[in-house]
């Protein structure tokens, strides 16, 4: 099979520039021995622990040891082939620093704030959180306790952190760094669809004749993605990649059309394509008129950052302060037909996300001045490309949007959803794929690819966000809450229907003393969320507890009080879902080493101490205004938990996880093939915790658009996933098309059945003329959306765009890529690309040492002026990786208002020699 | 770059035995391993001396490892193969980070590196070779460290994506380049694997020659100047007839010998 791969490869390879190899015949006798060393060894199927994609993977263990992985040859994502990344999921578990056991600050031989970590007993750990988690809640209730979540949870952890949290705390103050991630994607969706998460699948690569990205470096970020759209660019020579980017990135490599925009011109250039398709009549009207309306919202919405100037330094006052009035520029006066110099004070910045319905004369009337001269004068991104030459290339890209003859796929990432207005420039990729009615369909649609391993299967669909419930439900809709009232068996008005604080909202309160408990799980925030000068030391300063469960020391461990050795992947039973919908779950593997727990476990000991009288009494619960809800309080329900048979003396363990319905889901089970379970076996039960939950939590979305597969099916061996909604054993490949989604009736074609937003008031593009909500059941909305200026910009005293990310090698904040040796030889340290006129401006050349400062914060970097990021003049790259120098200090803490997700492309700085 | 530049790049090639015409791609197998175990092959600091004039013309001073700010270079220690106290580098350990100003090469006190020298990208300091047998991106994983972390890279290496055929994924493959490659051992140092897949060897080791009498037409390199405008001005005599015994043309033995099959 080697030889033979090899050999056909050679084959196919450029054989003038490349040697043929030879090799030595591998001796039998070697051979020999090696298979005799790997016959003990056991494979069993599990998944990556890295990006979205969601690549599968064999695992070995022996000894109770994992000795190697390979690419799964069966999985239809990768084919057996994996990224720098995943080639060492085996050894990111064996780093020499692993967590082992309990870290507590102490001193005196107790807990102190300003002491040093000392070992303790996991007793010591919990009884330490638990007095302080009883402190801040008898304080605060349940606004003043807070969960970091994750991305990168099993769908279990998620669904155990978010019930814990909403139904046994009553809290809403869980959010995930999924939320740094794709909530623009999340919020465009609901808001589009009414439904979260894409139609398409990634089979569509193979499909498609026109591959547009915007904002997605998928060369250094899906790797084995990118490895489909250019073998598809290789095998169909007809098919166009274009590069919607702004700086020249590995992606451009490919691509047949590169387009360095400026930050935020992606908003423009959408606009001018629609506008395009108008103009040419390029627009598929049966489709649009048969299921789609027009759509849009305020824009006085400011840019989600704090409202006040208490906590700002000097330096960021004066972009503070346009959080609450900002005075146009004449770009985004254009593109928002006003005045420039006009001040708008930014009213809607509590209702940033409403909406409503307008006609397609004042669509059109929006998208009026969105002209290709005005699109290029805001969008273009390289001051060195003459602007007849960047005109040129969006009527290009114009081109390929309307010829109706290709297959159009657009993707997106973090340049998108990573962006002050990424909910509207989601919508606006929307807006052009619907105009054209190619979505959804084979081979053509609009992907939000997602950035986290199961950011999809568990922060979304899970709900593990400070306004979500499971399966697409929402904390503020007492319809909703009544629904899961009733699945997790709670009296009504357990659950608290105000928005908990999102991740900004929590970093933030622990600045200004309102969360004073927090519990950090499968992420590493202090690293990862902007602006970290200030989180970093209201964690130190303020009188707060924090605890970090992890696998590895990380800078959110050294900013805690409490860090709580955690199981990795493959040392805990889980499941993932990527972003093309597919659910994969693996089994236990190995045990974790010393005394890391699983998170399930940590959780759920913690919930045994917890009684309900304890947390279902009557709760403040300051701002908090619900005609159903006395005025700042959750009302006690213990009577109505008694009328239904609990007693107050029972512990959230037995009320929310450990039911009798739970307790009958049995293990061991022979679905584990004879595998470990060290959740069970540390709680010392006879329940499959991790089967009976996801059973318990698919019940929420089987029957309801939602439908995950049963617990036992994801382990069968001829299965490597499955995408929902899963329906009498059926995968869905496209969502709301009649045929392949099986919710979607004969003779319907399209269907765009999602509950949310879906009856909307009536307006123009100024605002709401008819208030009274209009149903529009199986619609999709096209959105106006316009031009909006980023709040902070270059000028004299920081003259450089920052923009930070990912690079292949590593893994968001490196706490696991950064103990494989291999992996931090690859790619040691961050370094800031700048093109080299501005450096040599600067006095600075490759490799010399340089100072980045903000208005935040200041840092020192080495210089490259070349290799895998290649800068247009003004704009500065660096990854965030890099614990050494945290480029995050420099980063504005903006968010888009409605998603509430961070800007972590665009902000000023400048740079001077070191 | 003037004149004396190019003329200077042009001698560090030839005094490194790095054939002019350059070839595209160089692989490495798995047989040279054992030959180059067997030429002991020193890594030496930028603008050296070809090995011979090298270790002729070296004192051991020690000077350039003092100016190396990475710690690069070391002095060979006894029982290494390579001439006692000379310096140069292991690139696994740590290679050579082209340093703009070469201080290895202007501390140099006899010329056994060039102290004239004035681009560090001219360097020679060897060739690396890729094992596409044990690659990662050969074999289809995404990898490419080499590729990013080359100084040179799209010049030195470049990355040649071809279809997988074994799937619907493409094949991401790096190919060195000798005419850009300085030899400093950035890649080597930086591959993931557990015994690097690409190494940097003497050039010699491992470079064929075509022969001057084909050029490859669709290579740059191949390319005339400009095309002739017109035939030369007379018109070129018929070669002139090899010696000959009088009475043996040539042919004449293989037509009269024996008799036809």
């Amino acid at each position: 099979m080697t030889s033979l791969t090899r050999r056909a490869f050679l084959k196919s390879s450029v054989a003038a520039s490349a040697a043929a190899t030879v090799g030595l015949p591998v001796s039998k006798a070697v051979l020999a021995q090696a298979k005799t060393a790997e016959a003990g060894w056991a494979w069993d199927k599990a998944v990556c622990r890295f990006c979205g994609t969601g690549c599968g993977i064999q695992v070995a263990t022996a000894g109770g040891k994992i000795v190697a992985t390979k690419g799964d040859p069966a999985a239809p994502v990768n084919r057996g082939l994996n990224c720098i990344k995943g080639y060492f999921n085996g050894k990111i578990l064996y780093g020499a620093d692993r967590l082992t056991q309990p870290l507590m600050r102490m001193k005196d031989g107790k807990f102190d704030k300003k002491g040093p970590f000392v070992p303790v007993s996991w007793q010591a750990a919990f009884d330490e959180m638990e007095r302080q988690f009883r402190k801040a809640y008898a304080e605060k209730g349940p606004a003043g306790v807070a969960i970091i979540g994750s991305g990168q949870y099993t769908i279990q952890e998620g669904y155990v952190a978010a019930k814990l949290m909403k139904a046994g705390f009553r809290s809403n103050n869980i959010d995930p760094n999924a939320r740094h991630c794709m909530a623009s994607a999340v919020a465009a969706f609901l808001q589009v669809f009414g439904i979260d998460e894409p139609a398409n699948v990634y089979d569509d690569i193979e499909l498609a004749d026109s591959v547009v990205l915007w904002g997605a470096n998928m060369a250094e970020a899906h790797p084995i993605l990118w490895s489909r759209i250019t073998d598809r660019r290789l095998a169909a020579k007809s098919t166009k990649v274009v590069n919607i980017t702004t700086y020249r990135n590995m992606s451009s490599d490919l691509a047949d059309l590169e387009i360095v925009i400026a930050p935020s011109g992606d908003l423009a250039v959408q606009n001018y394509l629609a506008r395009e398709l108008l103009a040419r009549n390029a627009v598929n009207w049966d489709f649009v008129k048969k299921h789609c309306i027009f759509a849009t919202g305020p824009t006085d919405i400011g840019y989600g950052m704090r409202p006040t100037s208490k906590f700002a330094y000097d330096a960021e006052k004066d972009i503070q302060a346009k959080e609450l009035e900002n005075t146009l520029d004449e770009a985004e006066a254009i593109g928002q037909r006003r005045k420039a110099g006009e001040k708008v004070a930014q009213k809607s910045r509590a209702s940033a996300g409403a909406h409503w319905q307008i006609t397609l004369e004042e669509f059109k009337r929006g998208l009026e001045p969105y002209t290709l001269d005005y699109a290029a004068k805001v969008a273009k991104g390289d001051p060195d490309e003459p602007m007849e030459a960047f005109k040129a290339k969006l009527v290009a890209l114009a081109d390929l949007y309307a010829d109706m003859k290709r297959n159009t796929m657009s993707f997106w990432t973090m340049g998108f959803n990573q962006h002050q207005r990424g909910v509207w420039v989601n919508e606006q990729n929307y807006m052009i794929h619907l105009l054209l009615g190619k979505h959804g369909t084979p081979g053509n649609g609009a992907f939000s690819l997602t950035g986290q391993p199961s950011a999809c299967g568990t922060a979304r669909e899970v709900g593990t966000f400070a306004h979500r419930l499971p399966a697409d439900m929402v904390v503020n809709n007492p319809k909703h809450r009544e629904i899961t009232e009733k699945g997790w068996k709670l009296p009504p008005k357990t659950l608290n229907p105000k928005p908990g604080s999102d991740i900004m909202g929590i970093l933030r309160d622990l600045e200004d003393g309102g969360v004073k408990f927090l519990w950090v799980q499968v992420t590493n925030p202090f690293q990862s969320s902007p602006n970290a000068n200030h989180w970093l030391k209201a964690a130190r300063e303020m009188d707060n507890f924090i605890v970090v469960a992890d696998c590895y020391p990380t800078l959110s461990g050294k900013v805690a009080d409490l860090v709580l050795p955690a199981a990795m992947i493959y040392e805990k039973w889980g499941a993932y879902g990527n972003a093309e919908r597919r659910t994969q779950m693996w089994r236990q593997q190995v045990e974790a080493p010393g005394e890391a727990k699983t998170d399930v476990w940590m959780m759920l000991e913690f919930a045994k101490r917890f009684r309900l009288a304890d947390v279902w009494g009557e709760k403040p619960l300051p701002g908090l205004k619900d005609p159903a809800f006395p005025e700042g309080r959750l009302p006690d329900v213990l009577a109505a938990a008694k009328a239904m048979g609990y007693s107050p003396e029972q512990n959230l363990y037995e009320v929310l996880f450990a039911t009798p319905e739970n307790r009958k889901v049995a293990w061991p089970d022979p679905v584990a093939k004879g595998h470990g379970n060290a959740t069970v076996k540390a709680l010392g039960e006879s329940w499959f915790v991790e089967k009976a939950l996801f059973e318990e939590y698919a019940q929420f979305g089987r029957g309801h658009h939602h439908d995950l597969a049963p617990f036992d099916l994801y382990f069968r061996d001829d299965v490597r996933g499955l995408r929902w909604p899963v329906v009498d054993g059926k995968e869905t490949k496209y969502r709301f098309v009649e045929g392949q989604d099986p919710y979607v009736k004969a003779g319907e074609g399209f269907n765009f059945y999602g509950g949310a937003f879906k009856a909307i008031p009536t307006g123009t593009l100024d605002g709401v003329t008819d208030p009274k909500p209009v149903p529009l059941p199986g619609k999709a909305k096209i959105f106006f959306r316009p031009y909006a200026a980023p709040v902070e910009q270059p000028d004299k005293d920081y003259d450089l765009w920052l923009c930070t990310g990912r690079i292949l090698e590593h893994w968001h904040t490196g706490s696991m890529t950064r103990r494989v040796p291999e992996l931090n030889r690859a790619a040691p340290s961050a370094v800031l690309y700048m093109h080299p006129k501005d450096a040599e401006k600067r006095g600075l050349k490759r490799n010399d040492t340089a100072w980045i400062e903000s208005r935040r914060g200041k840092i020192r970097m080495v210089v490259d002026t070349k290799g895998r990021n290649q800068m247009p003049r003004g704009s500065v790259f660096a990854a965030f990786f890099d614990e050494s120098l945290l480029v995050n200090k420099l980063v504005l803490d903006a968010v888009d208002p409605i998603s509430r997700e961070t800007d972590f492309k665009k902000c000023a700085v400048r740079v001077t020699k070191a | 770059m003037g004149q004396g530049g190019e003329r200077r790049k042009f001698l560090a090639h030839a005094v490194q035995g790095v054939a002019a015409a350059a070839c595209g791609g160089v692989a490495w197998n798995a047989l040279l391993v054992q030959q180059v175990h067997a030429v002991p092959f020193a890594l030496r600091p930028p603008g050296a001396l070809a090995e011979r004039d090298f270790a002729a013309a070296c004192v051991k001073c020690g000077a350039c490892v003092v100016a190396c700010p990475y710690g690069t270079l070391r002095l060979a220690p006894a029982a290494t193969g390579i001439p006692l106290g000379t310096p140069h580098f292991v690139a696994r350990e740590e290679p050579c980070r082209l340093c703009p100003d070469i201080p290895c090469a202007k501390a140099c006190p006899t010329g056994a590196l060039d102290r004239e020298m004035k681009d560090i990208n001219a360097s020679r300091m060897g060739l690396a070779v890729i094992d596409a047998e044990n690659c990662l991106s050969w074999n289809g994983l995404r990898c490419e460290v080499c590729y990013r972390v080359c100084p040179l890279s799209g010049k030195a290496i470049t990355i040649d994506p071809h279809p997988r055929k074994l799937s619907k994924h493409a094949v991401f493959v790096p190919v060195v380049h000798s005419e850009a490659c300085t030899g400093c051992g950035l890649c080597e140092r930086a591959c993931p694997t557990a015994v690097a897949s690409v190494r940097i060897v003497q050039p010699s080791l491992v470079q064929g020659h075509v022969g001057e009498h084909f050029r490859m037409s669709w290579k740059p390199e191949a390319a005339p100047v400009e095309a002739s405008p017109e035939p030369p001005p007379s018109a070129p005599k018929p070669a002139p007839a090899p010696p000959g015994k009088p009475g043996n043309a040539p042919g004449l033995d293989y037509f009269n010998s024996g008799s036809p099959p």
